[in-house]
């Protein structure tokens, strides 16, 4: 009615948009993200730093996704649809600068990602075996103190989704980013290890660990 | 992707072939506490590799605590029991499941006929499925023919079942854990959640962080008081006195809904007239708070919209627990703040099902879902369903079993899941009574203290290895699917039920837990539409009707009482069983810890011992100083019931003049200082609140004669 009388339509007058995505035109709600009308649509969208039970972080870029009239790729972890948004999740140069960008993040590793892990898993889909990027690797730094948390310093990507999860989910704020750069990566406590921390071991940081940086402890069976 | 947060080790295991991808795994719902979170457990070659969140888990939400995700080691512990146990001689014989049987039902038959059926007691396990606790109230019912059937949550929330049927009709949470997020304020008052109760812990604390104003009532300064606006640290015994402090406050200050009152309460003049003796100043000084305090508290409640009320066995476990969880209905019915999204009154249950032991009606004085045993057509319809007449006499409850041992009219007593020696209060009285019966049945998965005393011990099945289905906190009844098979010759407890039932002569007719479930549906309204196959991944909550549709909220029109109304009630406050005097100065608070669980048996088997292996005393620093305690000093503590040593640790989180223990470690006796105080409705033992006199070891007290009683 508002718009008959030429007025804008405020988002809290309508309770859903339409986005064309890949060509096919769906209706999503009001504040969904582009990686939500994705999901809904059946498409996969390729992510790293994104769990469902976090705010979305939009750091990993592997979500960027061509929308029509924007200058350059959007995450769609954060991007939200607007009414009449034109978006090509096969979009080349997306999927270049995603390529590039895991390429840059395997590079890091001073070995092949752990077979199996979602690293390992969205590297082999995308097709990026190797890097081209020689240079630096993260030095082999393992802790084992706790009974059922092992973390191996050298996988951590700094994805932020163990200190995330510990924060969003959990609460205790036991993880922290730590350095900066190549030397960035998470530490338990004040690098005290999970067990000399607030962690309250509820295996939530290892449970969203995309590459096995922190996991459970088979070894102890 | 589909299922963010794929456990690396497991996807590294199956990389390699040895484990089915993240989102596999057999869903199953969880066998600690009383939240219920929905688990998927992954299997590799008959063992148990990990156990993961389910996303999908309404309770949990992909989230789990250290007991559920990591502490599961004890399932393939060496010290499982794997064959059916006689005792010959004073020791302890394998046997066949054949010859263990007739032994029970030959027992069992000899004492029914020679004492009567009332000589005989079951208790049925909170940790077991619904399935089992409806088959072994059968058993006692049908096959033995006695009322005498309880379960553990006697020594829980039977306090709290008690209050919300006589204030509000049913014996459940009023609404679920979602009202947590939906309400704009919340009271938690005698329960530690992020210890007792993680999951929601984590769920009461990240809404906290979003705004929602908490209020925290406990001798304890929990943890979740530092994300709450208002805590108010009490003594222990006094939750009535400031419950009645805040109803005056919601009076005095309008902040009642007298709509609501009028149209669907009963008793309000009754009461009102009470609270005019409950102002702050005089609640705060029994309950040694500051007044102010419940001023705030009852502003913080009454001035929104929508608020909830949380309480845990820091409400129950007293001598006047009954009636305590009816002041907390109280302050819901004074303010309309209950049947709406937000405004909830949510008991914290204990165990996986301890809600659900008792909804099946492992109880001695009703049949599922709270009927009485001396309603006649209820009596009938079980009878037509089982064949057999059915005793009309209320049975005995946990403390009267035992009672009843020692005094020699109670011969026989057959325990699945439960070890009462170590966890039910005054030790050396459940000690004496196990020793004077005739004939004891343990149905376990590990020997523990009970069962040293036991005749024939079952080797049972854990929460991994059988069907059925447990009922968590929010009244949901989800299920609970096996992955792994019991270990050696151990069955289920399902299977052994039905079989002693046989060779006591009575056919339950039951091959699958799905047949029980179905007959529980037929005998019982409220799980009316219950069937696996709805109850699917995410589980109802009942009461479910015949069309499959279930009750997240209750009372949104009408009360379950007689009369549709909600009762308030008029009950005064009342000081506990036990009061601190010159000799015991100190109040001890019992409870858990998070990294253990109960009696331990499961917990104490895992690797949560490289983070806690032993019980500790909760000692203020100012206490601890003016007695000459250390942190780690192993000290003394003794009531008038009896004496243990336990470990001190120093926190600032006890009120100065209470210490604190947990009970999970069978060396430390700590239940051996409770005594037989009990709750005046319920018979629920007072673990909160006992006198204790609390000294360093080195000042042993036997040495001092002289400082103790008979001064």
């Amino acid at each position: 009615m508002s718009a008959e009388r030429g007025e804008p339509i405020r988002a809290e007058q309508c309770d859903s948009v339409r986005v064309c995505l890949d060509g096919g035109w769906l209706e999503v709600g009001v504040g969904e993200t582009i990686l939500q009308a994705a999901e809904r649509a059946g498409r996969e969208i390729p992510t790293l730093c994104f769990d469902r039970r976090l705010a979305p972080f939009g750091a990993c870029r592997l979500c960027l996704v061509g929308v029509q009239g924007a200058g350059a790729p959007l995450p769609a972890c954060t991007t939200r649809c607007h009414d009449g948004m034109v978006v090509d999740t096969t979009d080349e140069r997306a999927r270049r600068v995603v390529r590039t960008v895991l390429e840059l993040v395997l590079s890091e590793l001073p070995g092949d990602p752990l077979p199996g892990s979602e690293l390992d898993v969205l590297a082999r889909r995308l097709g990026v075996a190797r890097s081209r990027f020689a240079g630096r690797t993260h030095e082999r730094r393992h802790d084992e103190r706790h009974p059922y948390l092992l973390l191996e310093s050298e996988l951590c990507i700094s994805c932020g989704r163990c200190v995330r999860i510990c924060d969003e989910l959990q609460g205790a704020f036991a993880l922290t980013a730590t350095g900066r750069g190549f030397d960035a990566s998470i530490a338990a406590g004040l690098d005290s290890g999970f067990a000399n921390s607030s962690c309250v071991s509820c295996g939530a940081c290892a449970h969203t660990c995309p590459t096995g940086a922190i996991r459970e402890r088979l070894d102890t069976l | 992707m589909e299922h963010p947060g794929a456990d690396a080790a497991l996807l590294e295991a199956a990389a390699e072939g040895a484990l089915q991808p993240e989102g596999a795994g057999t869903l199953t719902t969880c066998g600690y506490c009383g939240v219920g979170c929905r688990l998927r457990a992954h299997v590799h070659a008959g063992s148990l590799l990990s156990i993961t969140p389910a996303l999908e888990g309404p309770a949990n939400r992909g989230h789990a605590c250290l007991k559920g995700r990591f502490a599961h080691r004890f399932a393939r512990s060496r010290e499982r029991l794997t064959e059916p146990l006689i005792r010959r001689g004073g020791r302890l014989v394998a046997v066949s499941w054949e010859e263990a049987i007739a032994t029970v039902a030959d027992r069992l038959g000899a004492i029914r006929r020679d004492h009567g059926a009332d000589a005989i007691a079951g208790l049925a396990s909170s940790r077991g499925t619904n399935e089992e606790c409806f088959a072994m109230a059968r058993l006692m019912r049908a096959a033995i023919g006695t009322n005498n059937i309880d379960n553990c949550s006697r020594v829980c929330h039977s306090p709290t079942s008690y209050a919300l049927r006589r204030s509000l009709g049913l014996s459940g949470a009023t609404g679920t854990f979602d009202d947590i997020e939906r309400a704009q304020a919340a009271i938690i008052i005698g329960a530690n959640p992020t210890q007792a109760h993680p999951v929601v812990g984590a769920r009461i604390k990240q809404a906290a962080l979003r705004g929602l104003a908490l209020v925290t009532i406990d001798p304890r300064r929990i943890e979740l008081a530092d994300y709450g606006v208002l805590h108010i640290g009490i003594r222990a015994g006094t939750n009535a006195a400031v419950l009645l402090g805040i109803a005056h406050v919601l009076v005095r200050e309008g902040l009642i809904d007298e709509d609501f009152i009028a149209q669907r309460t009963e008793g309000y003049e009754t009461l009102a007239a009470l609270l005019d003796a409950y102002d702050p100043p005089t609640a705060g000084a029994i309950a040694g708070c500051d007044p102010q305090a419940i001023e705030e508290a009852a502003h913080i409640y009454g001035d929104c919209e929508r608020a909830s009320i949380l309480w845990g066995l820091g409400v129950t476990e007293h001598r006047y627990g009954s009636e305590v969880a009816q002041l907390i209905c109280n302050l819901a019915l004074l303010s309309g703040k209950i049947g709406a999204p937000g405004c909830a009154l949510l008991p914290l249950r204990g165990q996986n099902n301890v809600q659900g032991s008792s909804d099946m009606g492992a109880l001695p004085d009703t049949y599922s879902a709270y009927r009485s045993v001396t309603d006649e057509a209820v009596a009938g319809s079980f009878e037509a369903a089982w064949g057999t007449p059915l005793s009309r006499r209320p049975g005995y409850r946990i403390p009267e079993m035992l009672d009843g041992a020692c005094a020699g009219d109670l011969k026989a007593m057959y325990i699945v899941g439960e070890d009462i020696a170590q966890t039910d209060p005054n030790s050396a009285h459940v000690r004496a009574a196990l020793e004077a019966l005739d004939f004891l049945v343990c149905q376990e998965i590990f020997e523990n203290e009970t069962t040293a005393y036991a005749d024939v011990i079952l080797p049972a099945s854990s929460f991994l290895e059988k069907e059925g289905t447990f009922t968590n906190a929010e009244r949901r009844i989800q299920h609970v699917a096996p992955a792994l098979a019991p270990p050696g010759q151990a069955r289920t407890d399902l299977e052994i039920i039905v079989d002693v039932a046989r060779a006591l002569g009575h056919e339950m007719g039951y091959r699958a837990p799905a047949d029980v479930m179905a007959e529980i549906a037929a005998l019982t309204p409220h799980f009316a539409g219950v069937t696996y196959e709805r109850l699917g991944d995410t589980g109802l909550c009942w009461p479910v009707h015949a069309d499959g549709s279930d009750s997240a909220i209750l009372y949104t029109d009408r009360f379950h009482t007689a009369s549709g109304r909600g009762r308030l009630a008029a009950l005064p406050y009342k000081p506990p069983g036990e009061q601190p005097d010159a000799e015991l100065p100190l109040t001890l608070v019992t409870g858990r810890i998070l990294e253990h669980y109960n009696a331990g048996t499961m917990t104490r088997r895992t690797p949560n011992l490289a983070l806690c292996d032993h019980d500790r005393l909760e000692i203020n620093p100012i206490d601890a100083r003016r007695l000459w305690i250390s942190e780690g000093a192993t000290v003394s503590v003794r009531s008038r019931h009896g004496r243990c040593e336990l470990r001190a640790s120093l926190s600032e989180r006890i009120e100065p003049g209470h210490v604190f223990a947990s009970f999970h470690f069978p060396e430390s006796r700590t239940n051996l200082l409770v005594g037989a105080s009990a709750d005046v409705n319920t018979a629920c033992p007072e673990y909160k609140v006992v006198a204790v006199d609390v000294r360093p070891l080195s000042e042993a007290p036997s040495q001092r004669p002289a400082l103790a009683s008979g001064r």
